[in-house]
């Protein structure tokens, strides 16, 4: 029987210059629920497909605010999650307490970034089985940062990562345009859409498996501080998908797509 | 009586035997850091329509010698701050050392997100906090100048003690008492900030260096001025205080040998 | 627990296999800081490996400065364009870009980083290139001895400028004296340009024009013909060879489209002030624009291109 003998560990490079293990630790994140990140001009929008582990239990949390201006959604181990978030904390109190201003959201990223990148060279250590959507606003604007367990950080206008992120992918890749000139609402409206498309079909968003996290910059240049919608603060979010959905039938029949 | 505090408030020596000195400590960790050696004066500044204007004479003395006298006091921070140390200058060289460090950490990526002046601020009066509470400060009495995050004129002040206050003109050292009140006179509580223009700000602070410098023994009349603005920072640093007059000298009385 | 025992239970007819080129199933490639019998440590040229994949980068060292390029596949179209910096910043007056792993170029330049700041605490002054690029090059050589890490993924180009002129000291606050005991020496030349290259060995050299990455052979194809040594290219026309040098270079991956980034540091007279920069974009897209109208030239009257014939060497 033929073997893999390069997956066994982090530190070993198999004979094409991969890693197995960091490989495997991407699979990870493909096993958690949905979240989807977007932003446009003045704003971030995280949104996630919440799950249940049974029929009585709560729903696993996808989106964490980890400073008035920043939060994360997230995919794959809850617990790595709480790891990093927890560090990102810490992090962010740290530059309000020493310099009083929020820390710039790609500094974070790239810290954390950089200690799941020693998770990858050191022999006794794991990579993070888990992939971040970070959402944030500084001073030069709001922020969507892809964090993967590689340590690979890419700085995106939208993506989605998770179970059948494809789906929301294709989604966001056809409504670019769109999406960049939005306003923060039709931005929230296009990541719930994308998010939906996700779904199978006996599925559907309803306010408990839905999460929506805002965040950007107000008319007058201030920071509109991170905003979690759950539960019945979703009503009117997902009533507004709802319309839009039925224009969009109604635009669809008139003008035919190619796909 | 002497001037060693030890023997103040003692019982008689002659009466009640004299004091066991053992009480007295006499040996411990050497303290060379613990007092200020070669030391800057006063900074001044100011606050006016669209910026902040600052001050300080380039002496750095030993004690009373005059020791150092290129000594540029008014450090730049990048193009958004300029922080003006009286105390230790060697201390003051090892904040500046923090602050070029940080100054580097700051721009290794190129988009937005500098550091302002309200924040360093904030910065070195943590350092300066810290330094107190391990009985090591830093011997500075600093003024940081610049720009806050809404993009309004900042001045404000830190101690060595982490002490932290901020007014619309601010000096440190023999300045605060000799330059305030001037500074008051001049710009009084009810006339707005942005009724003050440049010119007026830094003719105030020349007034002011030059009464320091006739009444602060441990002065110089060269100095260096800097001028923070939306534009950015101008530094002069050679200056020079014009029109002295000394006449004054010749009225005041009751000092050394002087009879009446 | 690594294999450490594995390389015990070889047959002696398995050496054949060995010095017949083959790594794989000997059990020496399974474990870092492993010699096989023919002396070659196979993670590290696995680690190489990791490096032939990346995006092309090149750094050519001209009189008066130096330019990194490198090229960036656009693997999503959801990427924010213009965002994602590959090439990092060290002090002020080094850059450096790395092709391979990303997230260990990262690791390699926040070493960099660290060492350019100890550095300083200790000198109270910039790093030189050469002295950095020596610490690094025993940082990278490191992480080849112990079988408790794998070697850096990256082959990193180091780029910067050793100030010519004299530069104060951190913290400085006088002038000094003019003359006699630590006056200046008049005349005295120092500083100038610096071009490193560092593999996963922890092998490294000085350059003219480097190159690592996928594109690599044609890019040096093309560095060779620029007759760096002679040290005539001047800056700007540096900035827009390197521009055609990676347009020339990702001909091969033609399909897949990609995003230029260039950086450059000059003199302390010349257009960067010493400071290792972004290359300003109305420049870049100059040499951008001049790149992509060479390459049509070149596809009306060109014949097959140079052979890309790997040749990596890990002794020396």
């Amino acid at each position: 029987m033929f073997r893999n003998n390069y997956d066994n560990d982090a530190v070993t490079f198999s004979p094409q210059g991969r890693i197995f293990q960091v490989e495997y630790a991407q699979e990870a994140v493909k096993q958690g629920s949905v979240v989807v990140g977007l932003v446009n001009k003045t704003h971030a929008v995280l949104v996630g497909l919440k799950r249940n582990a049974e029929e009585l239990s709560s729903y696993q949390k996808k989106i964490i605010e980890i400073d008035s201006h920043m939060g994360v959604a997230i995919a794959g181990l809850a617990s790595d999650a709480r790891v990093l978030s927890n560090y990102m904390k810490q992090q962010s109190l740290g530059s309000r307490m020493t310099y009083g201003r929020p820390i710039p959201v790609d500094r974070i990223v790239t810290q954390i970034a950089d200690r799941a990148q020693l998770n990858t060279q050191q022999y006794g250590k794991r990579p993070y089985g888990v992939g971040l959507l970070v959402a944030g606003v500084d001073e030069a604007g709001p922020h969507l940062f892809e964090f993967q367990p590689s340590g690979m950080i890419h700085e995106m206008v939208a993506c989605a990562i998770g179970a059948r992120s494809q789906m929301a992918r294709t989604y966001l890749e056809r409504n670019l345009e769109q999406i960049s000139t939005s306003s923060r609402d039709e931005l929230i409206t296009h990541g719930l859409r994308a998010l939906k498309e996700t779904l199978s079909q006996d599925k559907e968003l309803t306010v408990d498996n839905t999460s929506v996290g805002v965040v950007g910059q107000g008319a007058t240049g201030k920071t509109e501080s991170f905003k979690l919608y759950e539960g019945q603060q979703l009503v009117p979010l997902l009533e507004v998908l709802e319309q839009s959905d039925s224009a969009e039938t109604r635009e669809e029949e008139t003008m035919e797509v190619d796909s | 009586m002497n001037h060693f505090p030890e023997s103040w408030g003692r019982p008689r020596d002659d009466i009640y035997g004299t004091y066991n000195p053992a009480y007295l400590q006499s040996t411990g960790p050497k303290a060379h850091t613990q007092s200020p050696a070669v030391t800057g004066t006063s900074v001044i500044a100011v606050k006016f329509n669209g910026g902040v204007a600052i001050a300080a004479d380039n002496l750095a003395s030993y004690g009373s010698l005059a020791r150092f006298t290129d000594v540029k006091r008014l450090r730049k921070f990048s193009d958004t701050a300029v922080v003006g140390f009286s105390g230790d200058v060697s201390d003051m060289q090892y904040m500046d050392r923090l602050l070029e460090s940080i100054d580097i950490r700051e721009n290794y990526s190129t988009h937005g997100n500098m550091l302002n002046a309200k924040n360093l601020h904030t910065y070195l009066s943590k350092v300066l906090y810290k330094r107190r509470s391990e009985f090591n400060p830093l011997w500075n009495h600093i003024l940081v100048v610049g720009f806050d995050g809404d993009k309004k004129p900042f001045l404000s002040s830190a101690d060595l003690l982490g002490t932290t206050y901020s007014a619309p003109h601010l000096a440190t050292g023999f300045g605060a008492h000799l330059a305030v009140p001037i500074l008051r006179r001049l710009f009084p509580e009810d006339r707005p900030t942005e009724d003050i223009t440049k010119e007026d700000a830094v003719k105030a602070l020349r007034e002011c260096l030059k009464v320091l410098w006739y009444r602060d023994a441990r002065s110089l009349d060269k100095y260096s001025l800097a001028i923070i603005t939306e534009e950015g920072v101008e530094i002069k640093e050679d200056q020079r205080l014009e029109n002295q007059s000394w006449a004054f000298a010749e009225t005041i009385r009751g000092y050394g040998a002087q009879v009446v | 627990m690594v294999c450490l025992s594995r390389p015990r239970k070889l047959g002696i007819h398995r050496r054949k296999l060995i010095s017949g080129q083959t790594s794989i199933g000997t059990g020496y490639d399974l474990s870092n800081s492993v010699f096989s019998p023919d002396g070659r440590n196979f993670q590290v040229e696995y680690a190489v490996k990791a490096v032939e994949n990346g995006g092309t980068a090149i750094g050519i060292r001209c009189k008066d400065g130096v330019v990194l390029a490198v090229e960036k596949i656009i693997s999503s179209k959801l990427l924010k364009p213009g965002a994602n910096k590959r090439i990092a910043t060290v002090d002020r007056h080094v850059g450096i870009v790395s092709s391979g792993l990303v997230p260990d170029g990262r690791h390699f330049v926040s070493r960099a980083r660290d060492e350019a700041s100890s550095w300083r605490n200790i000198y109270k002054s910039p790093i030189t290139v050469p002295a950095l690029s020596n610490r690094l090059g025993s940082y990278v050589q490191a992480f080849t001895l112990y079988s408790s890490v794998r070697p850096f993924g990256v082959t990193s180009i180091i780029g910067g400028w050793d100030s010519e002129g004299e530069l104060a000291v951190d913290g400085q606050v006088g002038t000094g004296p003019q003359s006699g005991a630590g006056g200046k020496v008049k005349g005295a030349k120092a500083g100038g340009p610096g071009l490193y290259m560092i593999e996963p060995s922890g092998l490294y050299w000085g350059y003219y024009g480097a190159a690592t990455g996928k594109g690599r052979q044609a890019a040096k194809a093309e560095l060779e013909k620029l007759d760096l040594g002679s040290e005539t290219l001047t800056l700007v026309d540096a900035v827009k060879e390197a521009a055609r040098i990676i347009y020339v270079a990702h001909e091969d991956s033609k399909d897949k489209d990609f995003e230029l980034e260039m950086s450059w540091i000059s003199s302390l007279d010349g257009p960067t002030k010493g400071k290792h920069e972004e290359v300003p974009k109305e420049l870049l897209e100059e040499a951008e624009k001049a790149a992509k109208r060479s390459l049509e030239d070149e596809d009306e009257d060109e014949g097959p291109k140079g052979n890309a014939n790997g040749d990596e060497r890990m002794e020396e």
